[in-house]
């Protein structure tokens, strides 16, 4: 056994005085914008320390802060309950806070979270539809399909290309209906997203539905769907079915040059 | 001995391979192919990875970029030098920016012909581009490189991957899919002094592997690990065809703007931070490496110690990881032996290894006489990691730093940061993709992305 590997030099790359803010990475690397001044309303590490009923509170409370609302959410994106679920939910509609009540609600295995999301879909418009709609294809809620299947023909592209998406992320018999169903009406820009949802809707089938899956992969073979998308597909259908009859348009070479070559390589 | 010469730091040696590339691109591009500097063979390029063989016959790879600042203008002044590369067009959601990149494009190819654009989602749409350069800050990479996947360009991104472990999952999952190449910028795996610590792991001559270390200097020490950091002052917006604050935020939770942000760097903010990963992505990439652990990831995580807060700021540390097969993976931010930065250090039954950037290799007594006669020094080797790049895009097989083994280094990193913020022993299933019997641990797997931005990806959280 060889000499073990003894550290004798000091401590190294702890950087210097951590724990105040405009310490970054990169600190002592070299001159760097100075760090502003931290408002003591805009600190969050109160709030983060706080035990779930006080960031329930916070959260709850109409004259808390954007900020104090912000911090709240994150914290309880990790250690809210059920208890959690319709504080949060209130702040989708916000404008700057509908992300931070998604943070929160996203993780959160509380089946609650997929009822009230499903709730919401309606009472929605814009980027905070879209948002909602998102977090629905994360969670992977399938009782939202059918309310997802009539989105993907909204007339907000954004809306609509979110509910194809998330469609694919749910993925199963029923969205890869939905999804064929609309690769056939859908135009641009809808229409590529619904191509790379039923691709992934495919990936997901083919573990326990084998042929329902190369079925979606041989539509999307097809040379009107988008390039990358059919590209995908080939390879998997190249790896996972039997090759085709051969290319209808090779022939062998004829005259000359294969008069040459008929004693093969080694004649030429 | 090594070589005593004037120490060359990241930056200084960015700033001489900038002037290199401006004096290259002062004379164009057949000049600077055509007159080689001393001690370079005539006709090689100035700048930029050697290029031997016949590429006149072939086209050249159409590249654009997104986010190109600092780091990315290294990368991108490799691309330049490289003649099987005609870079087109630039997207960035600064003005500055793009046109620092024009002016040097137009430049080095005397023309005007770089296209600028201020949405991403331009340049993703050009049907002649074939591979990307993205070096954005952290919090765009994972978005961006599953939009290029899905794009069908192969792309050359620069380090940290991915902002969680199911990002990292979907990441690798969208790059499968659409069968591009995809390089990360862990480019000190082609560094010779790591390839050779590394070699002396994987061939066995460290005898059974018993340990292998990470230098994650800047990270935890530095992050607001729990308090998810502060906002600055609100200040009013910029012009959005100037610098266009929502896009630059991304798939970040929103904030009121302030200059700090973006003139401070991904720095101290949770939000813009991938945690252990700013030097993670080459040190446990190295470790993974060495050990032959690339395709998958430890299954405990222990931070050391009593130093971890669990809510705060977070100094001197230990994290210590076991694999299936009983290798530990130990990762620190103290106690190298001042080898440079990213140190990674190996151990084994029978002698053990360690290097950094310095490019110096220490090594236990029995194994001096494989060293290389003559010491290393620092420098960058992202000549050689581009070049690997570029190559693989000719033969579609997967570069040292592909988007599989990225996942699985930043996977591993990012289990080890949750174990320290939570300051407990973590169990991970790899199969499962999830830790056992720890939710709180299990919710910090994802990052919501605010909206409209979506992952569209099977690795979810639920």
């Amino acid at each position: 056994m060889p000499q073990t590997p003894v550290q004798t030099q000091p401590p190294q790359g702890a950087p210097g005085a951590q724990g105040a803010p405009g310490r970054g990475a990169g600190a002592g690397r070299g001159a760097r914008v100075p760090a502003p001044q931290v408002p003591p309303e805009f600190d969050g590490l109160v709030i983060w320390k706080m035990e779930p009923a006080k960031l329930l509170a916070l959260v709850k409370d109409p004259n808390s802060t954007v900020f104090q609302k912000a911090i709240a959410c994150k914290k309880l994106s990790i250690v809210g309950g059920k208890e959690a679920v319709q504080p949060m939910a209130a702040l989708l509609d916000h404008p700057q806070l509908s992300c931070y009540a998604r943070f929160g609600l996203e993780p959160n295995p509380d089946p609650s979270v997929d009822e009230t999301l499903r709730a919401w879909l309606p009472k929605l418009s814009g980027r905070r539809k879209v948002g909602v709609i998102t977090t629905i294809g994360v969670r992977k809620d399938a009782k939202a399909l059918d309310a997802l299947t009539k989105l993907i023909d909204d007339s907000d592209a954004e809306v609509a290309g979110a509910a194809a998406a998330s469609v694919g992320m749910i993925g199963g018999m029923q969205a890869s209906r939905a999804l064929e169903a609309a690769l056939g009406r859908t135009r641009p820009p809808v229409f590529p997203v619904v191509a790379r949802a039923t691709l992934l809707c495919a990936e997901n089938l083919m573990p326990a539905n084998r042929t329902r899956a190369l079925e979606l992969y041989t539509h999307l073979s097809a040379t009107t769907m988008p390039g990358p998308v059919r590209q995908a597909a080939l390879r998997v259908l190249n790896a996972n079915t039997q090759a085709p009859p051969g290319a209808k348009d090779w022939v062998p070479p004829t005259g000359e040059a294969a008069e040459k070559d008929k004693s093969g390589f080694l004649g030429r | 001995m090594a070589e005593e010469k004037k120490p060359v730091t990241r930056r200084g040696f960015g700033k001489a391979l900038a002037q290199a590339g401006a004096a290259a691109a002062a004379a164009g591009p057949v000049l600077a192919q055509a007159q080689a500097p001393a001690g370079q063979a005539p006709g090689q390029p100035a700048i930029g990875p050697v290029v031997v063989g016949n590429y006149s016959m072939t086209d050249q790879l159409v590249f654009g970029g997104i986010g190109i600042r600092g780091r990315g203008m290294s990368d991108l002044r490799q691309l330049l030098g490289d003649n099987r590369v005609k870079f087109v067009a630039i997207a960035d959601v600064r003005e500055s920016a793009r046109e620092m990149v024009k002016s040097t494009v137009d430049n080095y190819y005397k023309n005007n012909e770089c296209v600028m654009y201020r949405d991403p989602a331009e340049i993703l749409e050009r049907k002649d581009i074939n591979a990307l350069l993205i070096a954005t800050s952290d919090r765009w990479h994972g978005p961006m490189a599953m939009w290029a996947a899905q794009s069908g360009k192969d792309m050359y991104i620069e380090k940290p991957a991915a902002m969680s472990i199911m990002e990292s999952y979907a990441l690798a999952d969208n790059v499968k899919r659409y069968g591009v190449v995809y390089q990360s910028g862990a480019q000190r795996k082609n560094q010779y002094a790591f390839e050779f610590a590394v070699g002396l792991a994987r061939s066995g001559k460290l005898g059974r592997l018993l340990e292998v270390h990470a230098d994650t200097a800047i990270g935890l020490g530095t992050v607001d690990a729990g308090g998810h950091g502060w906002w600055a002052a609100e200040t009013p917006e910029p012009d959005p065809l100037v610098f266009n604050w929502d896009k630059w935020l991304g798939p970040c939770m929103w904030r009121p703007w302030n200059s700090a942000y973006p003139d401070r760097g991904r720095g101290e903010f949770w939000d813009f931070h991938a945690g252990l990963l700013e030097w993670a992505s080459h040190t446990v990439a190295m470790a993974q490496w060495a050990a032959d652990m690339e395709h998958t990831e430890p299954v405990e995580y222990e931070p050391e110690g009593g130093q971890f807060r669990g809510d705060g700021i977070i100094g001197r540390y230990t994290i210590n990881c076991r694999y299936t097969n009983g290798v530990k993976l130990v990762l620190r931010n103290h106690s190298w032996r001042l080898l440079g930065s990213c140190s990674n250090l190996f151990v084994g039954t029978e002698g053990w290894v360690e290097t950094g950037d310095s490019g110096r290799i220490e090594v236990s007594d029995n194994l001096k006489p494989l060293l290389p006669t003559k010491q290393g020094t620092r420098y960058d080797p992202t000549a050689e990691h581009i070049r690997e790049f570029l190559q693989c895009i000719r033969s579609r097989t997967a570069p040292r730093a592909d988007a599989e083994k990225t996942c699985h280094t930043h996977v591993t990193s990012h289990a080890a940061w949750i174990s320290a913020q939570l300051n407990r022993k973590l169990t991970w299933d790899p199969a499962k993709r999830m830790f056992l019997n720890d939710e709180e641990a299990n919710r910090m797997r994802s990052r919501a992305y605010r909206e409209p931005w979506r992952m569209e990806a099977l690795a979810t959280s639920m």
